[in-house]
């Protein structure tokens, strides 16, 4: 029974799904209360996980199941990113009239398989996460099914990750063939870098774990998705999956795999290298201001990737450093993209911005500061966490990463500074609508201020970050 | 020993080869047939080793239900149709041939599995697996299945709950302008509720509330 009160979280969670469904199947006209509810019950899942104290390190369900500084500060990221998406997403969908009680419940069913991947110490437990969470994104990501754009999304995420699911499976076996377990840690003791079978294994793994993460060179599907689906799922899709993703990559190379780095080392190099450059350079061209970010997510993917080919626990606190800088940044890049309403339509080309700051200087201005920070320029808090990645990078001399990030960090600044340059020097247009909602505001402004001040107390994300030790 | 390594050697091979006819055979209908073939032949295996359970259960899932659903929809899809005038023939009678040969194999198949139940306690014993062979397998999954995996099996059912949701949000449309009927209210319906008696002024007319 003790035992239960670890997982309290994801008990709750489940529930709270459940008393939705049935709250919004038998009251009509129900959608408003149970987004409310929705917000809710998942932050008290926050407080829950908060309470059972981050410094925990125990394994239940005959060790298949974790629960430590990793898993919890991880699904508080997690939980919060899906609050804030449920709650300036509103307007949203109700303009596309998609303001149904199923949308939050998705939400909430993908959070809860987010949270069993993050703990999961286990091949199947792993797996059957995954599977909640993606099963959910694929309902969401054509969820507004009168519109073509949004089904052929859906179709599409749904065939490809099909089929990365089912090479991450072939993967998951061979590594139970060779080790005998699905367990991690009894992997991890199991296996040794003699066994150039296990090698397979361990690269299908890092493949379907590469496609849902959107890393290049399995990234194809990610501009489609993102273009297509509704803007409060591409902000969904940019932000929550990353941080369980992530998750699962570190546990995944530095737990069961720890013992065979070398072979995995190149991989990781591999794939971060390709990110961030293909990230920076195919972003270059683009239009449409979804698309640009999908690409512009594959970069920074890239980035947080490269912090955890050292092998090192300060690579591993930085990437998980950069990812939450991450999150606060799109939170403020997707809060101005909801906010380019007129009329009640949605703008989002960049030829949409042209001029933005005759009209609308604070808009503008908080814009600037966070392109400036996505593309790495001090002293925003997207330089500190390039900057914390790069340190981790060269401090285990691997120069050539980090060559090619800086170089990147360049190419990649280009298109961040076009945009710019379309909202304050290009002709103006039209005035949007300014009736937004407070959550907007709120999400824009507090994301803002994050990234402007966060150089007045920058030890203090790395000293809660720094309480993670995997190795 | 030997006899293990011909049963295993015979079951593969049937099915890495249907596998493969799967995909690279040019009418649906026919990947079909030896997609039933390619489960047919790995619940053979499964029976083999000793897991009759599972191998049942294969059957009684991929073939019985899934395969077969997959057969009636793409004859409903009426794909090989489309697919036979692009290549050679027209006729749907071409279905039959290869419909024989993977039925006599599976018949085959099943004559070496209930023939050789028999010998099965020496086939187990030759293997390197070990396990105890005083509880079915039916238990020995029912002792597991809801003690140390009871999280996977719970969450098994969560998966199931958002397919379910998720097939009602992309299919379910709700539709205007339709004539319900609530039998409570039409049984419950009085007289003084429909029918209202007017005396109608001459040339003045009615005037209707609807």
């Amino acid at each position: 029974m003790n035992n239960l009160n670890y997982i309290l979280p994801e008990i709750f969670i489940s529930l709270s799904i459940m008393f939705l469904l049935i709250l919004g199947v038998f009251k009509k006209k129900s959608s408003n209360l149970v987004h409310y509810f929705s917000i809710g019950f998942l932050l008290i899942t926050g407080i829950l996980i908060f309470n059972n104290s981050l410094d925990l390190n125990i394994t239940l369900f005959r060790g298949s199941y974790i629960i430590d500084s990793l898993s919890s500060y991880m699904k508080i990221l997690t939980i919060l990113g899906g609050a804030i998406v449920l709650s300036i997403s509103r307007k949203y969908l109700k303009l596309f009239k998609i303001f149904l009680i199923e949308y939050p419940i998705l939400i909430l069913c993908s959070i809860l398989g987010m949270m069993v991947m993050i703990s999961s110490n286990d091949l199947i437990v792993f797996y059957v996460g995954l599977e909640l969470q993606s099963l959910a994104l694929y309902v969401l990501a054509s969820f507004n099914r009168d519109q073509l754009k949004s089904s052929e999304s859906g179709l599409k995420y749904f065939v490809l990750s099909a089929l990365s699911s089912g090479l991450l499976l072939y993967g998951c076996s061979l590594i139970y063939g060779f080790s005998g377990s699905t367990n991690f840690n009894l992997i991890s003791q199991s296996i040794n870098s003699d066994n150039h079978f296990l090698t397979f294994g361990i690269v299908f793994i890092l493949v379907g774990l590469a496609f849902k993460i959107s890393a290049v060179p399995f990234h194809m599907w990610a501009p489609d998705v993102y273009e297509g689906s509704p803007t409060s799922v591409t902000l969904f899709f940019a932000i929550v999956p990353k941080v369980a993703a992530l998750t699962i990559f570190i546990r995944f190379l530095y737990v069961p795999f720890i013992n065979v780095i070398d072979q995995w080392q190149t991989i990781i190099v591999f794939l971060s290298i390709a990110s961030m450059i293909f990230g920076a350079v195919a972003a270059i061209g683009q239009k449409n201001l979804k698309r640009l970010i999908a690409y512009s997510s594959i970069g920074h993917i890239g980035y947080s990737l490269a912090g955890l080919a050292p092998g090192t626990n300060d690579g591993i606190q930085s990437s998980i450093v950069y990812i939450s800088i991450y999150i606060v940044m799109n939170f403020g890049l997707f809060s101005c993209l909801l906010m380019m309403k007129r009329n009640d339509k949605y703008f989002e080309t960049i030829d949409d911005l042209s001029g933005l700051s005759k009209h609308h200087p604070v808009l503008s201005l908080s814009m600037l500061i966070i392109l400036f920070s996505l593309a790495g320029i001090p002293p925003l808090a997207g330089f500190f966490a390039k900057f914390y990645i790069f340190k981790s990078v060269i401090e285990e001399s691997m120069y050539f990463l980090a060559i090619v990030g800086l170089l990147s960090t360049v190419i990649a600044a280009f298109y961040y500074l076009k945009i710019i340059k379309v909202i304050y020097f290009d002709e103006e247009k039209e005035k949007y609508d300014t009736d937004h909602s407070l959550w907007l505001k709120i999400s824009l402004t507090s994301s803002t201020l994050l990234i402007l001040l966060y150089f007045i107390f920058p030890s203090k994300l790395v000293e809660i970050v720094s309480r993670i030790n995997i190795i | 020993m030997l006899a293990h390594a011909i049963f295993f050697y015979t079951f593969s091979f049937i099915a890495i080869v249907s596998a493969v006819m799967v995909t690279v055979s040019k009418n649906t209908v026919h990947s079909v047939f030896f997609l039933i073939l390619d489960f047919i032949s790995i619940s053979c295996l499964f029976i083999m080793i000793g897991a009759e359970f599972l191998g049942m259960i294969m059957l009684i899932v991929y073939v019985g239900a899934v395969a077969v659903l997959f057969l009636f929809v793409v004859m409903m899809l009426n794909v090989s149709q489309q697919k036979n005038q692009w290549f050679i023939s027209t006729e749907s009678s071409k279905h039959i041939p290869v419909g024989l040969i993977v039925s006599v194999i599976i018949f085959f198949e099943l004559i070496v599995v209930i023939g050789g139940w028999k010998y099965k306690p020496n086939l187990v014993s030759a293997m390197s697996l070990n396990f105890d062979n005083d509880i079915s397998n039916t238990h020995s999954i029912g002792y597991v299945l809801y003690t140390d995996y009871i999280h996977i099996f719970q969450l098994s059912g969560m998966i199931l709950l958002v397919a379910m949701v998720g097939a009602i949000v992309l299919t379910f449309k709700q539709r205007s302008g339709i004539k319900r009927q609530f039998y409570f209210d039409q049984i419950s319906r009085e007289r003084k509720d429909s029918v209202e008696i007017v005396n109608v002024e001459n040339n003045k007319g009615v005037k209707l509330d609807d």
